[in-house]
This record gives C-alpha cells, structure tokens and sequence, in this order.
C-alpha cells in the first residue's frame, strides 16, 4: 500500500507535468509561458551562462554565510535568555517585539546601511532566520525535562555541572529544529533582497529575462533556485533527524 | 428467536495471501438470549471487540452471519441497537446534555421526544447536575456514565459494551459495575460486554465466554447463576471466587499464548 | 522589568538621536517618527495604501481559503488520497514561495493581481495542509459512535468531522492570513504601484525616513490587528477545550 501511494504519486507528477507540456504548446502565450521541454533544454543552457551560474554561487555563498551567523548568533543570544530568568524577563519582550515587525517592510532600511551587495542580503537572511534559532533554544531551556533536572540535584550536581549535564544535551535536538526553521527563513531573507536588488545577480536577471520576455529562461532560472531551496531544507532536516533520534517522543 | 444469534463469524484483517493478514475470530457461534448479559472475555487480540463491531453492524464479518430478533445484521441499527465504547467516545466539544442530544437526533427520534429522554437517561446515570459540562471537564468514571446514558437514551433492547470500564481506577469500576446491575435489573436489556477482568465478568454476566488466543475461538461458555441487580456481597462471596478461579485456569495458558504471540493490538 | 526595559530601549533610541550617534537618514528619533505618523495619517494617502493592501490580502485569502479548504477536505477524508498527495504539497510548500512572483509579475503585471497572485499562494500552503491535516484526524471512535447511533452523512459532517477538524483547520486559516499579508507586503515592496508596501520603499527611496517608519508602524499595526482578531476568532472556536 505504501509503495502503491508513491506510484500514485509520480503519476500525478508526471500527468501534471504532460498537462502543462500540452496545454502551453496548445494554448500559451510563448511571451509568457513555455513548455516544460523548453525550459528544461533552456535551464541546461542557463548552467552554461557564466554570468548566470557566478549569480547562482553568489545567492549559495551569501546563504551559507547568513546560515551561521544566524545559527551561531541565535544560540548567542538564546543561552543567556533560556538559562537565566532574568535575562529573559528583560530581553524576551525586546526580541518578541522585534520579532513582530513584518520584515520586508524594513527592506529599503537595510539596502540604505548595507548597499546593494552581498552585505545586505546576508543582513537580511540573518534577520530572517535568527529568531527561529532563538525561540525554539529559549523554549526548549525552559521545557528541559524536570525529572532529570531533580535527579541531577539528588545526585548533588552544582548549577555549574547543571547546565553542562543535562540543560544544554537536551537543548540538542531542539537547536536542529531552530536549525531547520531557520534555513527557510534564511532561505526567504535573502531571496527577498536578491529579487528587490534588481541591478546585480538574481535580481537583475529575473528582470531581465522578464522584460525580455523569455519565459523559459525565467522558468529555468526559478527551477535551479528552487532545486537549490529544497537542497537546503532536505539538508537541515536530515541533519534533524539524524541528531534527534535519541528523543523519545519527536512530536513534541 | 428473540435476542442475538451469533453463527460461524469469522473475521480476519489485511489481505489474502498478504503475510501480515490477521486472523482475529474463528468461527464464533453463540446464542444470546433476550434480557441476559452476556461477558466476553479472552487475551489481547481474540477478537472479541471485533465480535461486538460485527454485532453492532460497524464491521462486515469475512464469514457468517449475526441475527437479531431473526433478522440478519447489515448495517448499524440504532434503533435496537446501542453502543459504550472503550475510549472517550463522547464528542468533546458538545455538553453531556448536547451529546445525549446529538445521539437522539443521529437516531431519528422525534423532536418531542429529545429532551425528555435526554433527561430521564441524565437521572438514571445521576448525571444531572453535570448536563452543561464538556467532557473534558469530568473524570474518567463520570465520562463513561454519560457514555452510557447516551447509550440508555436511545433505548434500545440491546446493549453493547466495548470494556467501558477499561480506563478506569479500580474502585471507581466496582461502583459503575454495581450501578451497572442495577440498571439492568430494572431495563432488561440484552447486553453483550467485552472486558478483560475477570472479577468485573464475573460479577455482572449472567453468562460468560471464554475465548482462545489469536484466531480467537469460543472455549467455554460458563454460568454465573445469579440473580441481579447484584449485591455488593455478591462481590466478597465464595461463588464469586471458585468462578473467578475457573475462569483464571481457563485463560492463563492462552494469555500466555497471546502474549508470545506478540498479540497486543 | 519588562516595561522597564522597552522604556530603556526607547530612551537609548531617543539620546542616540537626539546626540547624532544614530544617523537620522537610516534611524530618525522616536519623536519625529510620532511626528511624521501624525501627518501620514492625516494625509489620507495612507488609508488609500491601507486599503488598497488590505482588499489585496482579502482576495488572495478568498482564493486560498476557497482552493484550499476544497481540496484538503477531498484529501483529508482518504487516508490513500494523504498518503499521495500531503508529501506533494509538504514538498512544494518547501519551496520558498517568493520564488514565484517574478512569475506572477511576468503573467500579471505589476499592478495588484501579482501580488493577490503572492498572497493566495503563500496562504493555500498552511491551509491545504492543516485541512488535510484536520480532517483526516477526524477521531475514528467518534465516527464510529455516531454511526452506531445511526448518523447520516450530513450529520456525521457536521457533528463529527467537521468540530473535529475545526481547531487544526482554522489555525491554518489562521496562519494563511498572516502570511497572506506578509507575501502581499513582500509583493508591494518589490515590484508594486501601490499599497503599503510601496509607499514605504517610496518615502525611503525618497529620503524621508520619518515618514517611512511611519508607514511602518501602520503596517505592523495592521499586522498585529489581524494577528489578535484571528487569534480571537481561533479562540472562540476552541472554546470546549478551555471552558
């Protein structure tokens, strides 16, 4: 039955993608849209393009970095928030706060500190990614099992050894979820910026190739940032799978 | 005849020729006369929840053929036949009242007719004072008497129990069960209720069958030769124990069975 | 202390200003930021933005909502069809959607249908996913107790299925909304002639950057209205779990 509903499933795939074959050779506008075909033969030609494929690096290298210093700084800022009450108390409000304000209206702010190169758009994919990385180690401080907690102060641990047995292992697990969180977030910072920078890399082309009317490269070049988006999330989720597999109940 | 007639069920789950198709019952056949209560008792995975389903007409058996009253089964009859189910099956987002309600109206029964056996199953159970309470808001025993005065509202001739009292503390099942006989005393209905303890079989039924491990078999058929409603001594005597005994040396093998088999479903 | 430290931050913002540490092109004191709200909302051209935004995100939320609820109940209710169809759309979902409005700006322009386009995408996401969800949650134990009493299918829907899958279904209306009003928001700021969104990169294109964190402060009101109001409506329909 299980193997059965993956078959079902590439059917449907494969029926999609024959639908739109079709009906964009029958029907479309070829200003507009292009059949899969073409823009399959045209993504192949785009890799060959090296002002295209210098873009694409430069969109994975302003990820990669704005992945760790979202991650890095997240965990940063969360330990002292998720351990201390204190701390917490003060800053909590502040970083909800902030967390509260629609990102991309802040756009044209980060363009104007940043310029229009890489700075801003790792800036903005730090911003989108970091509070994921944030809340879900403050929550998972304060959700640190009490059990193991009162068995550590049976066994006399100092707040010191605490935090070192047992707070931070069972923070684990809830980092790769903030991890995982945090890539899409990353992914969205700064894809935002590369689409609203429209005078260099992803930007400029996508306006380009839709001033020009050239569906199919717009499609392709869509298609390789989406490969490169889902790369990314089936990488962090497989990292949080395999590095929550001691947790007993994945569900919560 | 009158009652139940239970003739060569099988059931089995999962495919043919698929190599985890189970086979839970084997040729069930039992005759349940009108007014009794009759006990279903056997390890995990026996299959007799599966029988009650099949009675109630929520599953199709592989083989045979269930009758009530002399017509066969084919599909849930509300209007003769109730059901308690094991889990929570009270809808938790309406009241007590709302669910005794919503169970009149799935029924069919007349407009009229809704509030006042709404009320009348509320004190039976001694619930009234609890008719604007959502579920959540009772314990286990009080969800399971507005389970059943659900059930009692639609007053049907027959009553099935699918271990109601399963979830529940050990005290707070000898009460419900007294409450329970005396209910019963007082309706006649036919009963069929699944359990797996056996002093709870013993106290309430009038008969009891005994099933064998997976595929699950009649073994035994015993009596309980008591009248209800049943005393609370009736709890302590000797009768109780030597039965309670029997039925102990009967299963303990095939709990044993079942467990090796891996049989907790 | 909370209080306490927010005043803090605000008074911090106030002297970096007021002492020309902080550069008031990038952040302008709080004060001519109040300021600055003050003539925006008087102006009446931030109610037209407003409004144009909000009847965007209405559309876009119809389209999704509809779409969405239609076939997550036609998926949900078959435990095959789930199996199917929920990794399809969990994978697509995973797609960062922003990826589409050079699309959408391609098919539609740059006027509002692109980013009703954004929007109703962004929102069909968490929709279609938690009615999926939703309903095929639906507690087989309830299903078959009212069964048993004999319930029909348009009962069974609505005493059953439909209550049952009320709390997941509407926290993903839930979400569709926001995150509706903020692909609306994205669209505006990208590539737009109007709605919030593009008056603030307007006003910041333009220097006025007291004005923009004007137009900013209406947007995170807007935000924050629809995230206490659909809070409230999620609330209301959970009220047996609470009560």
């Amino acid at each position: 039955m299980r193997g059965n509903a993956g078959a079902v499933r590439i059917g449907v795939i494969v029926l999609l993608v024959l639908l739109w074959e079709l009906l964009a050779r029958r029907f479309g506008n070829p200003l507009l849209v292009a059949p899969p075909s073409t823009t399959l033969v045209t993504t192949i030609a785009l890799l060959g393009d090296p002002q295209v494929t210098q873009a694409l690096l430069a969109a994975l290298r302003e990820l990669a970095i704005a992945f760790v210093i979202a991650v890095v700084a997240g965990l940063v800022i969360a330990l002292p928030l998720g351990l201390s009450t204190f701390w917490r108390g003060a800053l909590l409000p502040l970083v909800l706060g902030l967390y509260a304000v629609p990102q991309v209206t802040v756009l044209p702010l980060f363009v104007r500190i940043f310029g229009l190169g890489p700075p801003t758009k790792i800036a903005f994919g730090v911003t989108h990614g970091i509070f994921a990385v944030i809340l879900t180690v403050i929550a998972a401080a304060r959700a640190v099992d009490p059990h193991l907690l009162r068995a550590a102060t049976s066994l006399g641990a100092t707040r010191r050894q605490m935090i070192v047995a047992v707070v931070l292992p069972s923070l684990v697990p809830s980092l790769f979820t903030g991890m995982r969180l945090a890539m899409s977030g990353v992914l969205l910072g700064v894809l935002l910026a590369e689409l609203y920078v429209s005078t260099t890399g992803i930007g400029f082309f996508t306006q380009a190739f839709t001033n020009a009317f050239a569906p199919a490269k717009l499609f392709g070049l869509i298609l390789l940032l989406a490969a490169i988006a889902i790369a990314l999330n089936e990488l962090t989720r497989m990292a949080e799978r395999r590095f929550s597999r001691w947790r007993e109940n994945p569900a919560s | 005849m009158e009652g139940i007639s239970i003739r060569g069920i099988s059931q089995a789950f999962g495919a043919v020729g698929d190599e985890r198709r189970v086979v839970a019952l084997e040729d069930a056949t039992l005759d349940i006369p009108a007014g009794e209560l009759v006990c279903l008792i056997g390890p995990s995975g026996c299959g007799k929840s599966s029988l009650l389903d099949i009675i109630a007409g929520l599953a199709k058996p592989v083989a045979g053929s269930v009758t009530i009253d002399g017509e066969p089964v084919r599909g849930p009859l509300p209007k003769r036949v109730s059901f308690v189910f094991q889990e929570n099956a009270l809808f938790p987002w309406l009241t007590v009242y709302d669910n005794i309600l919503a169970g009149l109206a799935f029924q069919g029964a007349p407009k009229d007719e809704r509030r006042p056996r709404a009320d009348e199953a509320l004190t039976a159970v001694g619930l009234e004072a609890f008719r604007a309470h959502y579920p959540r808001q009772l314990s286990g025993g009080m969800k399971q008497r507005a389970q059943l005065a659900r059930a009692l509202a639609l007053q049907t001739e027959i009553l099935l129990m699918d271990e109601p009292f399963a979830a529940l503390d050990e005290q707070t099942r000898l009460v419900l069960g007294e409450d329970l006989s005396v209910q019963l005393s007082r309706t006649r209905k036919t009963i069929v209720f699944v359990t797996h303890s056996l002093v709870e079989a013993v106290f309430l039924a009038d008969r009891i069958a005994v099933f064998t491990a997976r595929p699950g078999r009649i073994k035994t058929v015993l009596s309980v030769d008591e009248p209800h409603p049943r005393a609370p001594s009736f709890m302590t005597s000797p009768k109780l124990a030597e039965l309670r005994n029997t039925l102990y040396e009967l299963l303990h093998d095939e709990a044993r069975k079942a467990m090796e088999m891996g049989a907790e479903v | 202390m909370q209080i306490g430290c927010v005043a803090l931050a605000f008074v911090a913002w106030q002297t970096g200003s007021s002492s020309g540490a902080l550069d008031p092109l990038i952040l302008p004191a709080p004060a001519a930021v109040a300021a600055a709200l003050g003539t925006v909302l008087r102006s009446g051209t931030v109610w037209a933005a407003l409004g144009l935004t909000l009847a965007e995100l209405a559309l876009a939320f119809a389209f999704a909502a509809g779409s969405g609820l239609l076939i997550g109940f036609a998926i949900g209710r078959s435990p095959f069809a789930v199996r199917v169809f929920d990794p399809l759309l969990a994978g697509l979902y995973a797609v960062p959607t922003i990826l589409l409005f050079p699309l959408y700006l391609l098919f539609f322009g740059i006027g509002p249908p692109s980013k009703i386009a954004l929007g109703a995408t962004m929102a069909f996401f968490p929709i279609v996913l938690s009615t999926i969800a939703g309903f095929a949650q639906v507690s087989r134990v309830h299903l078959a107790a009212a069964q048993s009493m004999g319930a029909n299918a348009p009962q069974l829907f609505r005493y059953v299925m439909f209550p049952d899958a009320f709390p997941i279904v509407i926290a993903g209306l839930r979400m569709g909304l926001v995150l509706g009003f903020l692909a609306v928001l994205g669209g505006e700021t990208l590539t737009s002639n109007g709605g919030l969104g593009h008056e603030i990169v307007t006003m910041a294109e333009s220097l006025e950057p007291a004005k923009m964190f004007a137009y900013i402060v209406v947007a995170i009101a807007a935000a924050s209205a629809l995230n206490l109001l659909t809070s409230y409506a999620e609330l209301r329909g959970r009220r047996h779990e609470t009560a």
